[in-house]
């Protein structure tokens, strides 16, 4: 079997009093296109600050491609391409000065630079506003650029913090499709984000993080089959919201609720509330 | 529920006393939870100092201008109180404008999602607006020039407390006026760079008053005395001069020409309340100022190709690549090439301001024309302290850049800093032709030693700014007039470094004078310098590890909206 393409040991991060994230082991193969799910708060950007260097564990051991990314880390970051969740744009650049720039951080010659940034400008339909800075590029403008730059040296682990968020429908449908593709060729995608069908449309596998810990982990199969065996043994007043409809499989929502409990506090009543 | 209402109820109508104290008491925890960090403890303490300042400048104003005051009233040339006004008038006016950075702008408009009524909103806009530095200082002045009057002409306090009162309203109103006017002007960034271009040289024309006015003092020029006498009727219609015509009509006794004046500081401060309104209330009714829609898109078919990057000799083409985009942004940044610009225009008002002999062509380094390189030089470097001692300032979010880029810091730190060092070696070759076309060509005696200085003071600077760029970094925007300056606790800590550092530099010039051998100075200097290179290099080695414990910090401060 392959070495993972990502794995954590006991990955653990504290502020303060607050455990944020807790002895979490992640395992990722390659080529897996791979949904980081989570409540608001449960530790998922934390997590992916870790995975990306953005942020230092307080204890426990992340490995990218076989690397130590606490000993190795240049190494690591040259195999990696990052959609952070602030974007980490330079605003006053123009998309192609700014891809550009990035390509030959990553140690792409000047030719193979500005060949590349023309032609995921071109892909990323922002290449009609070459003179436009990128502080005047509309949010979803912003987040496309983003991913292209992430993409521009063909990383071989790609992570994304809601890559989808701010995106029109086309513009969302043009990166799913060159995500995909990334995936075919080899490429492994890790990948969070709020909006669960597009993880359950695009993921083969999902990780959930509730509290700061790890609470499951596999294939969307393994995980649904994990919670409708739960599910019998449920008492009858619990359960009808699991019950998968006849002829139907449990959403990707369903079993997130399940896991993280989310069923309850929709149960609950704010009576105020017109 | 007790105290419920009824499910879809919105509730009582909100008391706008309810909603002012809410705001004051959100901005007070604010306030309070910026305590809760080192930074903000020590943004704090400086702070207190700058407000110390002020308080100190506010109160020696005042009492100057009871005493001026006092004296006019006892004089009978209550009239001349407008030459006391005038500079109150200015100051307002202008100083929130020039240091925006000393200024805590609330931006109000982010209430307007809550059920304020316009009436509530306009207040907020123009209390919470003006709980700056210039209303406070302003305020002192005006109770300093009310006390004056009262202790010369105690009949007069009636008078001089609705006159100033009304003066200083106008002054608050105007001043609220203008930066709502500005607001709308910056919201968009072309138009907020050529208002930054406008304001600089704004500056540069106030810093030339002295000079010319000094030099026109040794000459008769019969033209200045006509724009004199065609000026002085304009002064006498503006608020200060009606302020101070309406308290010397009251002081001679006569009511209604006292009035009719303090009637038109009333009808200027109700203009300026009408047209505060006119933004507020366009502010109010949902206006948007959005400027991404405004770019013009080109067809698929006309696009521009992409230029290769810029290939810099002797480097990596990451350290290139950091060069260019470093270059790019300054480029960019209107006000910032201007800042770069002021050693020269240091140099030239130097040369306009005349020496204390008052010769007709003799400036005040008339009598050390070889210091005006060394001068010039220092002016550079120090005009750079912004950008060397906040470098990761204007990347904003884009810091988090470095930290997934497969890139050391000290390398993108070294970029940055060759970034430096190029523009501090263009400005002293701009600063000696300068010197050279307005005094004479530098002695390579003073050139030298001037060169042994920049080369100690440089790489000190670049190691404590690459220091203190980590550990208390701020968001600056260089499109943004005032908006580039560093941390409080960075500015100080800068101004005692330069300080150590030029005293040291004179004290090496004044051996050098003292043995009438420059030689001296520049052999110091050098020694020195090589001190300061291992001082850098060692910083340098040390700046990953400094960055990797500072990284969350850095970043969460530089992202911030």
């Amino acid at each position: 079997m392959d070495s993972p393409a990502i794995s954590t040991e006991q990955l653990t991060r504290t502020f303060g009093q607050l455990v944020a994230v807790q002895d979490v082991n992640l395992r990722v193969a390659p080529g897996q296109f791979f949904g980081f799910l989570g409540p608001n708060g449960a530790g998922k950007s934390t997590t992916i600050k870790m995975l990306t260097g953005l942020l230092a564990p307080t204890a426990g051991r992340i490995e990218i491609l076989g690397l130590d990314l606490a000993a190795q880390p240049v190494e690591v970051k040259r195999q990696i391409g990052v959609v952070p969740e602030g974007m980490a744009l330079f605003g006053r650049l123009t998309g192609a000065e700014y891809l550009n720039f990035v390509g030959r951080m990553y140690g792409l010659d000047r030719e193979t630079a500005s060949k590349r940034a023309a032609e995921l400008l071109d892909f990323m339909q922002l290449a009609a506003q070459p003179k436009t800075l990128v502080t005047d590029y509309s949010h979803g403008m912003q987040k496309k650029l983003a991913l292209a730059a992430a993409v521009i040296h063909g990383p071989k682990i790609l992570f994304l913090d809601e890559p989808f968020e701010g995106v029109d429908a086309i513009a969302s449908g043009t990166l799913k499709a060159m995500l995909q593709r990334m995936i075919s060729r080899g490429a492994t995608i890790f990948l969070t984000s709020h909006v669960l069908e597009i993880i359950e449309r695009l993921c083969s596998h999902v990780a959930i993080i509730h509290h700061g810990r790890l609470v499951a982990q596999g294939s969307l199969e393994d995980l649904r089959a994990g919670v409708e065996a739960q599910s019998p043994a449920s008492s009858a007043d619990e359960t009808p919201l699991l019950a998968p409809r006849p002829g139907e499989k449990l959403t990707l929502e369903e079993i997130f609720l399940h896991i993280v409990g989310g069923a309850r506090i929709a149960d609950q009543e704010l009576s105020w509330l017109g | 529920m007790a105290g419920m209402n009824s499910p879809g109820s919105p509730g009582p109508p909100p008391g706008a006393a309810g909603q002012f104290a809410a705001i004051a008491r959100i901005r007070w925890r604010i306030f309070v939870n910026s305590l809760r960090t080192m930074r903000g403890r020590m943004e704090m303490v400086s702070r207190i100092f700058v407000g110390l300042w002020f308080g100190l400048g506010g109160l020696g104003g005042a009492v100057a201008l009871g005493f001026a005051s006092g004296y006019f009233i006892r004089r009978g040339h209550a009239e001349w109180i407008a030459f006391l006004l005038w500079p109150v008038f200015l100051f307002w006016q202008m100083f929130p404008i020039v240091a925006t950075a000393f200024t805590e702008t609330f931006d109000s408009s982010n209430l307007l999602r809550f059920p304020l009524s316009y009436r509530s909103y306009f207040i907020v806009r123009l209390v919470y607006g003006s709980l700056d530095p210039a209303t406070a200082v302003g305020t002192l002045w005006l109770l300093g020039t009310f006390i004056g009057v009262t202790v010369a002409a105690p009949r007069l306090w009636f008078a001089a407390a609705v006159v100033l009162l009304a003066f200083g309203l106008a002054n608050v109103l105007l001043a609220r006026m203008i930066f709502a006017w500005l607001e709308r002007w910056l919201a968009q960034r072309r138009t907020r760079e050529i208002m930054g271009i406008v304001f600089f040289l704004l500056i540069i024309s106030v810093q030339f008053i002295g000079p010319v006015s000094a030099r026109l003092q040794h000459h008769a020029h019969p033209e200045m005395t006509q724009f004199g006498q065609t000026v002085v009727p304009f002064e006498r219609v503006l608020p200060p001069g009606l302020a101070a015509a309406s308290l010397a009509e009251f002081a001679r006794g006569n009511i209604l020409p006292g009035l009719a004046a303090l009637a038109l500081v009333g009808v200027y401060a109700a203009s300026f309340f009408f047209f505060f309104h006119l933004r507020v209330a366009a502010q109010f009714r949902g206006e948007s100022l959005s400027e991404t829609s405004a770019a013009p898109a080109r067809s698929r078919a006309e696009k521009l190709p992409v230029r290769a990057g810029w290939d810099v000799p002797l480097v990596s083409g990451g350290t290139a690549a950091i060069f260019q985009k470093e270059l790019l942004y300054l480029t960019r940044s209107g006000p910032m090439i201007f800042t770069l610009l002021m050693p020269l225009v240091i140099l030239l008002i130097f040369r306009m301001t005349p020496g204390r002999s008052g010769g007709a062509g003799g400036d005040f380094m008339n009598g050390a024309p070889d210091f005006a390189f060394p001068v010039g030089a220092a002016y550079a470097l120090l005009m750079l302290t912004n950008l060397i001692y906040n470098n990761f300032g204007a990347d904003a979010g884009g810091v988090q850049f470095w930290f997934v880029a497969p890139a050391y810091l000290r390398d993108v730190v070294r970029a940055k800093n060759l970034v430096h060092v190029t523009v501090l070696a263009a400005e002293l070759v701009l600063v000696w032709i300068a010197v050279a076309f307005l005094y004479r060509p530098p002695v390579l005696a003073y050139t030298v030693a001037t060169l042994a200085g920049v080369l100690f003071a440089a790489p000190l600077n670049l190691a404590l700014g690459n220091v203190l760029s980590i550990f208390s970094p701020k968001k600056l925007d260089f499109g943004t007039f005032g908006r580039q300056r560093a941390a409080n606790t960075t500015a100080f800590a800068a101004l005692l470094v330069q300080a150590a550092i030029f005293g040291v530099i004179a004290l090496a010039f004044v051996l050098g004078r003292y043995f009438h051998d420059l030689w001296i100075t520049t052999a110091a200097l050098l020694v020195l310098a090589v001190a300061a290179f291992a001082c850098y290099a060692l910083v340098l080695r040390r700046i990953d590890a400094l960055a990797l414990t500072r990284r969350e910090t850095l970043i969460s401060e530089l992202s911030r909206a």
